[in-house]
């Protein structure tokens, strides 16, 4: 190899969002550098502006249809930030149903449906052969399953927030519709059958781990900083502080959403339309992070629920805190989908679910600014809005999940790339893929 | 755009193309009064004849605009004097709302006039059409809001 | 394999919803996909782009086109799509109408790029990029002005069991033929046909379940809206804010006709009426802005000031 070469990969796909990958080899045969390319931006930050805020809760949940209701629910928060209004806990009780809800039926499509067929069929396997519906065809009762967590949560959402895509219920001061008995009597009695596919979950991803113990542990291992919502130290969605851990696994911080301009910092790429998230006091590129299941699990001292803790006990033990392995990314995603059952049993058995007093009266505009966290199931998201005394949005800016981890993408696949094309010579380019898909 | 405008009357003489929605229970009459009593007014409205202007839908307007109108004017009964009782108030609330969409699209609010003329206020109606015109005369064509 | 048909999906800039809402028809995919032969999907299918060049024209029978043209790549994309589909559908609102991704428009390009690249409250001094990604469009124009589509549908996104339905349809060479009637035909609420008093904003007070949110001054735009999602929202509280864009002909003016509505049911003093309704381009064009009146003089000025 004499020559510089670029190797583009064009889409990447089973992936949420726009992108492709360039590789650009050096002469000396060395990997020079590695892009990961969005593709495409739409400018809600600026169309957001001179839009009543309440009506941002309704426009945001279409940044992203895979966590439409992080988006809805962390915008509603932003605005009930900025306006001083506090819902009724009643309230507050359904958004997290519903966060839950998308948690599981977000996990569980990307286990099953982005990521599975790596493990089941080999990151190697005809393209053809790796897709959901070959699932669908060689493993049906695998997927049936899948199928059935997915269906579990979306079809929840959809009782909760009318649409499980781009939800419409919430609204500054509560929720706009509580949860009828009736439905939260259906609801329970399709818990014992979620509980089964969940636990039939975790065999799975034990078994994949099992497998390929040697990938998850040897490829791509890249310590960055991690980034998670944690609320008294266990891992949580929708509230709570942000905390930041290092490579090392130190707690570098631990902060009130609205304090977030002094450790987000932003670096504009020239060759992506979403920006680089990093660690603002360790600067770009030394601060970069990553914002994910993994991190949560990472920067978390323990789970809200038993059987999620005894699931992150067991993946300690096998990867240590913080994990670094860009694989064990499936193995957190599983551990997090049984919090988000417990929690949905949880309160589906709190009989304040059903409560009618799920939304304020006399909620009044004010100017302001107001700084909203949740997670999505990628990773931490943050809404900043600034109003008038109107209520009309003047300036907005939003740290999407996905930017918190492209660095760290970046980040993982040259180390992946260096293993493939310096070290073991040429092999199918299809093996960076799967690290994207975290 | 006064150079725009400029040029654009030097080269082929340009007269304004007003639209005017009229009710046909006042203004379309007082419009024809206008004509038989002489009541002098600029030649540049073509008029649509409609039975009210609670009839008329914000899509009139628009689609006029859109499709090269440099002016729209509409002319109904006085608030109260509607036949249809309250269609004018309807459509005056619909206007207070379009006109600042309009506004919000960018888009010069002069190049629309909403006014109320009864079928014996001839000269009401045409002095209407005259401002329309000047105003819209001074914006130039409806082209120049691409510039 | 003969008997099945042959299907690409492709998205230009879009948020993956209508996608989505595609995989929530659920253990009905189990029905659906061993019907179909995958040409193109880069969401759950490793092909690339050189796969669907490569193919004949008019060689797959249905295409699906999600999402708005917002670069250059989308737009190629979108006729790419155009010349390899026999039947190609315009899949959701953003593709339909420009949805949400249209609202661009109401601001100049530069605008755009300085409060996402340039200046915001985390981001100083930065550039808009320019290696290895596709130019942005100077404006969002519909994509029919791109390309002809044989079937539309909107929503955002489409509900699954619409998409089920048109996708089981069109397998079979079937006509698809859907009602034609807007939101309030399947709202459950009562009509009474009272003007209100009175314009309010969604947070203020609590409403009647039960009545009318129109009439109840909440502004609704389930009048103007093609009800394809059988009133989802106004069934659970919320107002419709017309996401499935106008009703059969689809692409008349949906804001002007919500603007209508709106008139007629509260025939107030032109100041109280333009002081509560704070954002009507915003308000009653959300979904459909760039096919609009309005949009369609926004993407000639902006055209014109490219040349
Ligand atoms: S129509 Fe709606 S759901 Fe579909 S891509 Fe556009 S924003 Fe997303
Ligand atoms: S306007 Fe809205 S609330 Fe009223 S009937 Fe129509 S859809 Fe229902
Ligand atoms: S009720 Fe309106 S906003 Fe809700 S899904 Fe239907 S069209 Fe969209
Ligand atoms: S009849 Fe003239 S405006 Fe209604």
């Amino acid at each position: 190899m004499t020559e510089e070469k670029v190797i583009r990969v064009d889409p990447v796909t089973r992936l949420e969002g726009h992108g492709s990958l360039t590789l650009k080899m050096g002469t000396d045969g060395k990997v020079k550098d590695v892009q990961f390319n969005v593709e495409s931006t739409r400018f809600f930050e600026k169309f957001l502006e001179g839009r009543p805020m309440e009506e941002a809760v309704r426009i945001a949940p279409r940044i992203c249809g895979i966590c439409p209701i992080p988006h809805h629910l962390v915008s509603v928060k932003t605005v009930e930030d900025a306006w001083d209004v506090t819902p009724p806990p009643a309230a507050i009780k359904l958004r997290r149903l519903l966060i839950e809800a998308k948690q599981l039926s977000s996990h569980a499509i990307h286990f099953y449906a982005l990521a599975a067929p790596d493990f089941v069929f080999g990151p190697f396997a005809d393209p053809a052969v790796r897709n959901v519906a070959a699932v669908l065809k060689h493993l049906p009762d695998v997927a049936v399953q899948a199928i059935k967590l997915m269906q579990f949560g979306q079809e929840l959402c959809k009782t909760i927030g009318a649409k499980a895509i781009h939800p419409t219920t919430a609204i500054p001061g509560g929720m706009l519709s509580p949860l009828k008995e009736e439905e939260r009597d259906y609801w329970l009695g399709e818990v014992p059958d979620l509980m089964d596919n969940m636990m039939n979950t975790v065999d799975l991803a034990k078994q994949v781990v099992n497998d390929y113990i040697d990938v998850i542990t040897k490829v791509a291992v890249t310590p960055t900083y991690y980034l998670g919502l944690t609320n008294n130290g266990e891992l949580d969605i929708y509230d709570g502080k942000v905390r930041v851990m290092d490579p090392e696994g130190k707690i570098v911080a631990d902060f009130e959403p609205h304090e977030y301009t002094d450790y987000y910092g932003e670096h504009i790429p020239n060759h992506s339309y979403a920006t680089h998230i990093y660690y603002k006091p360790a600067g770009y590129p030394e601060g970069i992070w990553r914002a994910n299941t993994l991190a949560r699990c990472n920067v978390a001292d323990k789970m809200a629920t038993p059987l999620a803790q005894e699931a992150l006990e067991e993946m300690r033990e096998l990867v240590g805190r913080p994990s670094h392995h860009t694989f064990a990314y499936h193995y957190a995603r599983v551990i997090e989908m049984v919090q988000a059952t417990e929690w949905i049993k949880k309160l589906l058995e709190d009989p304040d679910i059903v409560s009618t007093d799920v939304k304020l009266s006399d909620v009044e505009p004010k100017a302001g600014e107001g700084v909203g966290i949740v997670e999505a199931p990628r990773g931490t998201l943050l809404h900043n809005y600034e109003c008038d005394e109107d209520g009309i949005i003047t300036k907005a800016n939003l740290i999407v999940a996905t930017n918190n981890n492209i660095a760290g993408i970046e980040k993982s696949l040259m180390d992946a790339a260096k293993l493939i094309f310096e070290k073991e010579g040429h092999k199918e380019l299809d093996l960076p893929e799967p690290m994207v898909k975290t | 755009m006064t150079m725009a405008k400029t040029q654009t009357d030097s080269e082929h003489e340009w007269t304004p193309r007003i639209v005017a929605y009229c009710c046909n229970w006042c203004s379309y009459a007082g419009a024809d009064l206008a004509g038989t009593s002489r009541i002098q007014y600029p030649p540049n409205a073509r008029i649509v004849r409609v039975n009210c202007t609670g009839r008329i839908s914000p899509e009139f307007i628009l689609a006029a605009l859109d499709m090269g109108a440099d002016g729209v004017l509409v002319s109904g009964c006085h608030p109260g004097d509607c036949h249809y009782t309250s269609g004018n108030l309807k459509l005056r609330a619909r206007w207070a709302i379009m006109e600042k969409a309009i506004e919000q699209a960018g888009i010069d609010t002069r190049r629309i006039r909403l006014q109320w003329a009864s079928a014996s206020e001839g000269q009401v109606f045409a002095d209407g059409v005259a401002k329309l015109v000047e105003q819209v005369k001074e914006l130039g064509p409806i082209q120049e809001e691409w510039k | 394999m003969t008997d099945k048909v042959s299907v690409a999906l492709m998205q230009g800039s879009s948020c993956w919803g209508c996608f989505q809402s595609l995989i929530d028809i659920h253990l009905r995919l189990a029905e659906v996909l061993p019907m179909l032969d995958i040409k193109f999907w880069a969401a759950v299918a490793d092909f690339k782009h050189e796969h669907l060049e490569g193919y004949p024209d008019k060689s797959i029978d249905v295409g699906l086109y999600e999402g708005a043209a917002r670069t250059e790549e989308d737009i190629h994309h979108l006729k790419l799509m155009r010349e390899k589909c026999k039947t190609l559908i315009s899949f959701g609102s953003c593709s339909c109408f420009g949805g949400i991704p249209g609202l661009a428009n109401f601001s100049d390009i530069e605008e755009c790029y300085d409060v996402k690249f340039r200046s915001n409250k985390t981001v100083k001094d930065g550039k808009v990029p320019t290696e290895n990604v596709p130019p942005i469009a100077p404006v969002i124009k519909p994509n029919n002005q791109y390309v002809d589509f044989d079937v539309y549908l909107p929503g955002c996104p489409p509900t699954s069991d619409l998409i089920f339905k048109a996708l089981t349809t069109l397998i079979k060479g079937d006509e698809l033929v859907l009602d034609p009637h807007t939101v309030c035909h399947y709202c459950n609420r009562d009509k009474q046909e009272t003007p209100i008093p009175e314009i309010l904003r969604p947070f203020d007070g609590n409403a009647d379940p039960d009545r009318c949110l129109l009439e109840q001054g909440y502004i609704c735009m389930g009048s103007a809206t093609w009800g394809l999602c059988e009133g989802q929202c106004v069934n659970k509280g919320a107002t419709c804010r017309g996401c499935f864009g106008p009703p059969p002909p689809i692409m008349q003016d949906q804001g002007a006709n919500g603007i209508g509505m709106l008139g007629s049911y509260a025939p107030l003093e032109p100041e109280v009426i333009q002081d509560a309704v704070r954002d009507p381009l915003g308000l009653f064009w959300r979904f459909s802005y760039a096919t609009s009146h309005l949009g369609s003089m926004r993407i000639r000025r902006e055209e014109a000031k490219n040349q």
